[in-house]
């Protein structure tokens, strides 16, 4: 089980039951949940809230044992200290030191990995630049946005140049701009080989970057598989051209219904809100 | 600098620094200094013994303010990173619990190792500034209130001008301060003259001190090993508790001893806390022995190692 047949993390029967104080079970949150992610791909976790998400990435961080069922993190228990010398982790919130100014949290947090001297100066700067943190790097975490904050999280997550990174709700408070540019950091880091999990109710994203996802409902896996696979209709077509002109669009359209029996529905090509923001505010602030 | 130390030097510095700002820390030292220098001077001309009364009370404060400084200090470092969050980042980092736990025990030791030559200092000035025959010691007092003056205004004017925070900075200087200030009335008599070094200083007094920095030492653990589970409220009352009974250990074992295994229990689990207790030693002129010190420190070392081990045991296994 585990790394050598290219599983990053693999979960059979997972389940976790918070207990009250007389050790009764007071709460399911997972039930028995089976996970297979593979090295390189982006895996989505999907759901609502309580669906059972951050438990299960807490999990897989050894930061909640498991009630029954087994659970491998490459290849290794996630309790073992040293698998973590490989993750990079970044919360639902940014639970950060507030007085503690973001170069001061990255330096504390690369000595926890070992690093030290010039390789960590580098890498922390480097990071700093990366999330657009350079005028900012040493005013305190406190007098941060939550976007600004969010930054921090994502760069203290990468200190370690992690294989496997897990990020539970990326995007939140992220503005559009930025979050394409995490969307795309994402992205790169999984042409790289890095292996990435993130848990996220924000479908659009997920949508953007996921290479497959499961879809979590009351802690059970309700439907897991590839984006292509999961959005496609293999009943319906989508035909794109350029404008033609009516008459031969008429003529196309009848030609259509003639073999059919249907007439086809028509409207323009859209774009996405997202794409429009990002055209209209880089245009007229070219740099952030 | 292997990864360990290094690991193990950056959560007791951060723990360290955490501590250090929380005006809470600040006011207990300082509520601590106050107390301990400014009682004599308010009431023992009134009573009587007036030295003895300057050390037994500056002990009494040191025990109580020191045990309300360890629950709180080892609640904040420890529960308070639990119940925040900032824990989650930090074990997901490669950091074992045992180095977590005792890196926040070495942060609340090092402040209570501040904490304790702070009010050692303050004893010191406390019994030296003592008024004897209803005179009090003009000189001296004449530095002692001037000395927040010269600690507050410079770590204001730090803080205006470089946001440097004000809570360390004057925790610091005040130390500095006190220090100065035992220098100085250790080379002068209470009319100013000058005098040989130290001879107007109550040196005995320090071992006293040491024997409670000991039992506070052990109060650490307790408090740290506690802190893993519980909230500051329940930490501190529970401290309360044990440096009570622990002050009365030995009757309880005596009231207990018809009961054979209650006795046994009460003197293994209770810290006897009255070991630690030297006020009544320095009376008439007593010094407390080199023995007496060192039994002390293999009895907290025993005791304080024992329940830093339960309270791992406590932490260990502990889900956030």
């Amino acid at each position: 089980m585990g790394e050598q047949n290219g599983l990053v993390i693999e979960a059979r029967n997972l389940t976790k039951v918070f207990r009250d104080f007389w050790h009764r079970p007071k709460v399911s949150a997972v039930n028995g949940i089976d996970l297979e992610i593979k090295q390189g791909e982006i895996f989505g976790l999907l759901g609502p809230n309580g669906s059972g998400k951050s438990t299960t990435i807490k999990m897989i961080l050894g930061l909640l044992y498991p009630t029954s069922g087994e659970l491998t993190v490459l290849g290794k228990s996630p309790r073992d200290v040293a698998v973590k010398a490989k993750i990079g982790f970044m919360p639902e919130e940014s639970y950060l030191y507030k007085y503690l100014t973001a170069v001061e949290i990255l330096n504390f947090y690369a000595n926890l990995y070992g690093l030290s001297g010039t390789v960590k100066t580098e890498i922390v700067e480097g990071l700093i630049n990366q999330v657009g943190l350079t005028a900012a790097r040493n005013r305190p975490i406190g007098e941060f946005s939550k976007g600004m904050a969010r930054r921090v999280g994502l760069a203290q997550c990468l200190l370690n140049d992690p294989d496997l990174i897990l990020l539970d709700e990326p995007t939140s408070g992220l503005d559009p701009i930025a979050c394409r540019e995490v969307k795309d950091l994402l992205l790169s880091l999984a042409k790289r080989g890095k292996t990435i999990l993130i848990c996220s109710h924000h479908l659009a994203d997920m949508q953007d970057i996921c290479d497959r996802v499961a879809i979590l409902l009351n802690g059970n896996i309700c439907t897991q598989g590839s984006v292509k696979d999961l959005l496609v209709n293999p009943d319906t077509l989508r035909l794109s051209l350029q404008s033609p002109p009516r008459e031969t669009l008429t003529a196309i359209l009848d030609y259509i219904e003639k073999e059919t029996g249907h007439r086809p529905l028509v409207d323009h090509a859209g774009r996405t809100l997202e794409s429009v923001f990002i055209e209209t505010v880089t245009r007229r602030q070219p740099t952030t | 600098m292997t990864k360990r130390f290094q690991q193990f030097v950056a959560l007791t510095g951060l723990a360290l620094t955490d501590l250090f700002r929380q005006p809470a820390t600040f006011l207990i030292i300082l509520t601590t200094i106050a107390c301990t220098i400014l009682l004599p001077l308010a009431v023992s001309h009134q009573l009587g013994q007036q030295s003895r009364l300057a050390v037994d009370s500056a002990l009494a404060f040191e025990f109580i303010f020191g045990l309300i400084l360890a629950g709180y200090a080892a609640c904040s470092t420890l529960n308070n990173e639990c119940q925040s969050g900032t824990i989650l980042i930090v074990f997901s980092k490669p950091v074992g619990r045992l180095m977590f736990f005792l890196a926040k025990f070495t942060a609340v030791s090092i402040l209570l190792i501040f904490f304790v030559y702070c009010s050692s200092l303050s004893a010191l000035i406390a019994e030296r500034l003592t008024p004897r025959n209803f005179e009090f010691d003009s000189f001296g007092n004449y530095l002692l209130f001037a000395s927040p003056l010269i600690v507050f205004i410079p770590a204001g004017l730090l803080n205006f001008r470089t946001h440097r925070s004000f809570v360390p900075t004057a925790l610091f200087l005040y130390a500095l301060v006190l220090a100065a200030l035992v220098l100085v009335l250790s080379t002068v008599d209470r009319d100013g003259h000058h005098v040989g070094f130290g001879s107007m200083i109550e040196w005995r007094i320090l071992s006293a001190c040491l024997m409670e920095g000991i039992a506070l030492f052990l109060l650490a653990a307790i408090a740290i090993s506690l802190a893993t589970r519980l909230a500051a409220p329940a930490t501190v009352a529970i401290l309360l508790f044990l440096l009570f009974t622990g002050l009365i250990s030995d009757h309880l074992a005596g009231l207990l001893a018809a009961l054979p295994p209650a006795g046994f229990l009460v003197q293994m689990i209770l810290p006897d806390i009255q070991h630690f207790w030297a006020a009544d030693k320095l009376a008439d002129g007593g010094v407390i022995s080199g023995s007496m010190i060192g039994h002390g420190v293999l009895y907290a070392l025993a005791y304080g190692g024992g329940v830093l081990c339960l309270g791992y045991a406590a932490f260990r296994n502990r889900q956030f």
